[in-house]
């Protein structure tokens, strides 16, 4: 139901692409973004449904995403999120002096939540509007 | 020694630029003439008394001891270029402090943000905290970053020490860094620096090194691929003189740059 | 005599990604200036067009927060409010400019220098480190059209163009017939690193599974191999010796090699000590054959925006006006370490999203101070800012100049009118430029 030790990753998808240029506030934004694809392998753990949400939680955040199996396998230990709002809430945001911040190669783990709730992006981001 | 000393009076609320802080622009002023050097916060100008009280005795520079008191986390490019005379810092200090410094010496005690001795030319800076990333390294797009001087961290430096370091033997000049521990990308690009660290020591070590010497007393965590054993040593002597006791297993690279390099890297046996 | 209900703008520059498609066919319907058809885009380029139709997610006119809420107003109202934000600003930041023209990013760069302000464009969060190590060890590259007439052995490191660059593999890279590689794709042998087998990876001819943020490690270890050195390690970077020693026979031997890299290797730990090395990398292959370097750009223009501010300021991003001139530290003056420390005090976005884009705190430090977007279509961005400006998309809506991921500038084409009030980003900035100037003289 839990899954430890597991490298987060992010990027681009072409359903991603699709939707943040159809409307970043528009339903497709959620399903193209807010999931996690896991290995093959590694879902079996989860033993749960796809389309499941789960809670994926770094040293920097957590977040509640759809879970998937990925097509762009194998990769067992890593799972990949679509660069977008729901992503950024658990990446790194050191950049080392650099600038840039460190987008992928988080470490993670996962927890199933049986109805959590994937917020979409305007409330997701509202959140860290204060007052 | 002639000594004024500066307090910080409230922390700014954002980073203020004080590279007038040096003993060569304090040198046979009036501390009414200090109190009015410029110093920059965000895209304003303030006068350096809007942010410190300002004491003491002035004198020449190279009798000159400034010292600042307070949390200066957030105060940047103290002694910046300066060539001569003392700064002790007590507390915690921002980004560049000491840039392209060619004399004197810096004390901090406390720990000093990123850039900290970047492009030294010449003094020493000792700093008893950490330091940030790029501690003694050479500015974005520089291929000559510390040419001369002596940096003491006791504490952990961050990435990126020592960037484009390089030595000259004609003009003996052998920049050197002593640090507690080091993160990752430590010394690299060096064209002959000398780096000792006290502990352990991040991945990617002496990557690209060309010529040089870093000895680590404690151990690395991954070594380079193109790090290739030379053998066991019993001693290092470094290029100025020094000479470190121990048993260390002798690395020669990076071969990614060389074949044949005269690179070495030092590891606690 | 029938009229004619439907107007076709053929040789459309996509603005989408840095591939910069040039072959678009738009159909818009002439009643109505809907775009009804997009011929030879891909599924996002084509998306992008759709999007400028009216939407309830574009906006029409400008906005203004009003008791929590945004609210119609006129452009000179909005343009007074947006003013007195950015004059009244110690630190402002002015964020984004990649996906609009670069006459509206020469604006930027003015409006930047009378306000003494931090500039900054998306790279700072994407390709920033590739400028970095370019700086450092310089880059040996080449334009497009080179590759695919010449280029036999292609390598994708840290970048899947099959989803982030639909049409670069049909038009520059894997699948085009070239001059010299008249069979296409079976003239050219194709070789993806990643710790995923990405969509790009599993029609490859060799995928190299690389450990996550290991990437300097593995180039390290092909550049020893390649000085002739025996490696002492069995496994490097999860990648088996052997399999180095396979990789590296074959780039030796190929005729014209190419590397294009992406966000694996700018985003990952070692951000522009990945790129240094890959440079480095490709320099000692000309050794022994003829190999070239580019980055895969993301925004269309982003190339642009980095030409635009260099020729203006010197520096390609992340640069500081706040004492008079220009300068430039990446690290120090970058958008998101600046927002991490809470230094900005007002933003002013110029069609970007970093709401979506950037990490949380920084988000939420940006958030704290007031928010100024130049944005067509309502994003997290401009759903939470004080002012939003609507903007013309550029591309679709007005015409300028983009410059392709290899530097090439074309010429975008505009295929309808903006909706309802909007204007160019270029006008937006001239009309905020004018405002600013007659406050600061005010002071």
């Amino acid at each position: 139901m839990s899954l430890n030790n597991l490298t987060l990753l992010t990027g681009r998808t072409i359903n991603q692409g699709i939707a943040l240029e159809g409307g970043k506030t528009t339903k497709e934004n959620v399903r193209a973004a807010a999931i996690c694809t896991f290995d093959k392998s590694d879902f079996k753990e989860l033993d749960c449904m796809v389309g499941t949400p789960v809670k994926v939680t770094t040293d920097y955040g957590e977040v509640v995403v759809y879970s998937t199996i990925t097509e762009e396998g194998p990769h067992p230990g890593i799972i990949f999120i679509p660069m977008g709002p729901w992503a950024n809430q658990v990446v790194n945001p050191d950049t080392q002096a650099t600038g840039t911040p460190t987008y992928k190669g988080m470490k993670a783990k996962v927890e199933v939540m049986k109805g959590g709730k994937v917020l979409d992006a305007l409330q997701l981001i509202g959140q860290l509007k204060e007052g | 020694m002639a000594e004024i000393k500066l307090t910080l009076k409230k922390k700014p609320e954002f980073p203020l630029e004080a590279d007038s802080i040096t003993p060569d622009n304090f040198s046979g002023k009036s501390i009414d003439d200090i109190k009015a050097l410029e110093v920059y916060i965000g895209n304003q100008t303030a006068k350096l008394e809007d942010y410190f009280e300002v004491k003491g005795d002035t004198g020449e520079a190279d009798d000159l001891k400034i010292k600042i008191d307070g949390d200066l986390s957030n105060v940047k490019r103290i002694g910046q270029e300066m060539t001569t005379g003392e700064i002790e810092i007590d507390g915690d200090v921002g980004m560049h402090l000491g840039n392209q410094m060619k004399g004197g010496k810096i004390t901090v005690n406390g720990n000093a943000d990123d850039w900290a001795g970047a492009m030294l030319e010449g003094g020493e800076i000792i700093i008893k905290g950490d330091t940030g990333h790029y501690t003694g390294a050479a500015y974005r797009g520089f291929w000559k970053g510390m040419q001369d001087g002596v940096i003491r961290v006791e504490g952990k430096i961050g990435n990126e020490a020592m960037l484009w370091a390089r030595n000259s033997k004609g003009a003996n000049k052998w920049p050197t860094l002593y640090c507690g521990e080091a993160g990752s990308f430590l010394g690299i690009h060096n064209h002959g620096g000398t780096i000792v660290v006290e502990g352990n020591v991040d991945r990617c070590c002496g990557a690209d090194q060309a010529w040089g010497t870093i000895v680590v007393k404690g151990s690395i965590s991954t070594k380079l691929p193109s790090y290739k054993k030379v053998g066991e040593v019993n001693g290092v002597e470094l290029p100025n003189g020094d000479k470190i006791k121990g048993k260390f297993v002798e690395y020669s690279g990076d071969h990614s740059v060389r074949k044949e390099t005269k690179g070495r890297l030092f590891i606690a046996a | 005599m029938a009229t004619r209900k439907i107007k076709t703008v053929y040789d459309v520059v996509c603005p989408f990604c840095g591939t910069l498609c040039d072959d678009l066919e738009v159909d818009v319907e002439i009643a109505t200036d809907k775009v009804v058809e997009v011929r030879n885009a891909c599924q996002i380029g084509t998306a992008k067009y759709y999007s400028s139709n009216p939407s309830p997610h574009r906006y029409e006119k400008p906005m203004i927060r009003k008791d929590g809420k945004l609210t119609e107003a006129s452009w000179d109202e909005a343009i007074e409010k947006a003013a007195d934000i950015l004059t009244a600003a110690k630190r402002p930041l002015l964020y984004g400019f990649s996906s609009t023209e670069c006459e509206a990013q020469g604006k930027g760069v003015e409006l930047a220098e009378i306000l003494g302000s931090i500039l900054d464009n998306t790279a700072s969060v994407c390709h920033g480190p590739t400028l970095l190590a370019e700086q450092d060890v310089g880059v040996p590259t080449s334009t497009l059209g080179e590759y695919k007439n010449r280029a036999d052995l292609v390598i994708f490191w840290g970048s899947n163009p099959v989803h982030a660059h639909p049409r670069h593999l049909g038009r520059y890279s894997e699948f085009i017939r070239g001059y010299f590689r008249k069979d296409g794709r079976n003239d050219r042998y194709v070789v993806v690193v990643d710790p995923r087998n990405t969509h790009t990876a599993q029609i490859a001819d060799m995928w190299i599974n690389v450990n996550p943020n290991e990437d300097y490690e593995l180039m390290n270890a092909i550049r020893a191999v390649l000085r002739g050195i025996d490696l002492d390690d069995e496994n490097v970077a999860g990648v088996p010796k052997d399999k180095i020693y396979e990789l590296v026979d074959l780039v030796k031997k190929c005729n014209y090699g190419v590397i294009f890299f992406g966000m694996g290797l700018t985003q990952t730990l070692s951000h522009h000590r990945n790129i240094d090395t890959a440079v480095c990398m490709t320099r000692e292959l000309n050794d022994h054959t003829k190999f070239l370097i580019t980055p895969m750009r993301g925004h269309y223009n982003v190339s642009g925006a980095n030409t635009v501010f260099t020729w203006n300021t010197g520096y390609a991003y992340s640069i500081d006006f706040s004492r008079g001139y220009p300068r430039y530290n990446p690290g120090e003056f970058s958008s998101v370490p600046l927002l991490m420390n809470d230094e900005v005090d007002a933003s002013l976005i110029v069609a970007s999203d970093p709401a979506s884009n950037f990490p949380q705190d920084s988000v939420r430090n940006m958030f704290k101070h007031p928010l100024i977007a130049i944005e067509p279509h309502e994003t997290p961005t401009s759903a939470f800012a004080d002012v939003v400006l609507p903007a013309a998309i550029a591309g679709i809506e007005c015409d300028g100049t983009a410059y392709r991921m290899d530097h090439v500038p074309l010429r975008l084409r505009k295929v309808k009118d903006a909706p309802g009030e909007c204007l160019t980003d270029k006008e937006i900035l001239e009309r905020l430029i004018k405002k600013v100037k007659e406050k600061l003289g005010e002071k």
